[in-house]
């Protein structure tokens, strides 16, 4: 199915055309990252109706979007967006692979401070690894943190 | 839209009297998010939902697709166990956290956890 042409179309209005018309995809990927020494590994999970969105193209902002929204949102005093249109007149990016999509979401979601310095310090931060390579159950889970061996991996 | 597109400002019906869209628009759910907080967690079904963070035992995150426009909006949480408390914390315009804990006030895994947001989009 063809994504219509979306530019200038409320992101709003695109995911309802989504939720109709595409079926969800569950990946299989999961991006394990780390934001503070003092807490435990944080787990993002994509979801399978925009990981859906993303596959079929046209219908996503580009993540630099989010990124001017962020700048907004962290100023002081900040109530309000005035910038929304950002997100419903930028042309909608492409089809991505799920590869890509998976980068596209730890650009938007992860905290900008882990994903711009993944590869930098002596301390792995950031993971992308499959569901299954994650512990099995969830006993310990305050006390999950990466496996830092997997840097000489 | 791709299937054309009705403006109108008021719904009619012929005896029960009329109903302003803006109604429509303003009271419909604009985040809403299902998911499994137990086990591997995933996402069972949602809407303007980009991602779920599992933050640590029982706290979890809904990451919006589209932005809401200001912090002051509402944010209903509801899970499917019996004492199990669950609530949000801290919403900005992209994301709310959901906590659950029990009845001893610890934070508490739920398997069916839901979070559904309503006010107006950036």
């Amino acid at each position: 199915m063809n994504t219509p042409e979306f530019q200038g179309t409320h992101l709003f209005d695109r995911l309802c055309w989504a939720k109709e018309n595409l079926d969800g995809v569950q990946s299989d990927y999961r991006v394990v990252y780390e934001d503070s020494i003092d807490e435990c590994a944080k787990i993002l999970v994509p979801d399978p109706n925009w990981m859906a969105c993303a596959l079929q193209g046209g219908i996503l902002p580009p993540v630099e979007v989010y990124h001017e929204l962020a700048k907004d949102e962290a100023q002081p005093g900040f109530t309000k967006h005035t910038r929304g249109y950002l997100l419903h007149e930028t042309q909608p990016i492409d089809a991505m692979t799920e590869e890509e999509a998976i980068e596209y979401l730890i650009k938007k979601d992860c905290p900008q401070a882990v994903w711009k310095t993944y590869n930098e310090g002596n301390r792995l931060k950031l993971v992308i690894c499959k569901k299954e390579q994650l512990p099995q159950t969830r006993e310990w889970r305050n006390a999950w943190k990466i496996d830092q061996d997997l840097i000489a991996a | 839209m791709a299937n054309g597109k009705i403006k109108a400002d008021t719904l009619e019906h012929s005896t029960a009297g009329s109903l302003d869209t803006s109604y429509v628009v303003n009271g419909s759910a604009k985040v809403w998010c299902a998911f499994n907080g137990t086990g591997t967690i995933a996402v069972r079904d949602s809407f303007n939902t980009a991602s779920l963070t599992d933050n640590g035992t029982g706290v979890h995150t809904v990451n919006y697709t589209s932005a809401i426009a200001t912090v002051e909006y509402a944010v209903t949480t509801s899970h499917q166990e019996n004492q199990v408390n669950c609530c949000y914390v801290g919403p900005t315009v992209s994301s709310v956290r959901v906590d659950s804990r029990n009845d001893a006030g610890t934070y508490y895994d739920i398997n069916h956890k839901s979070a559904v947001a309503h006010g107006d989009l950036a």
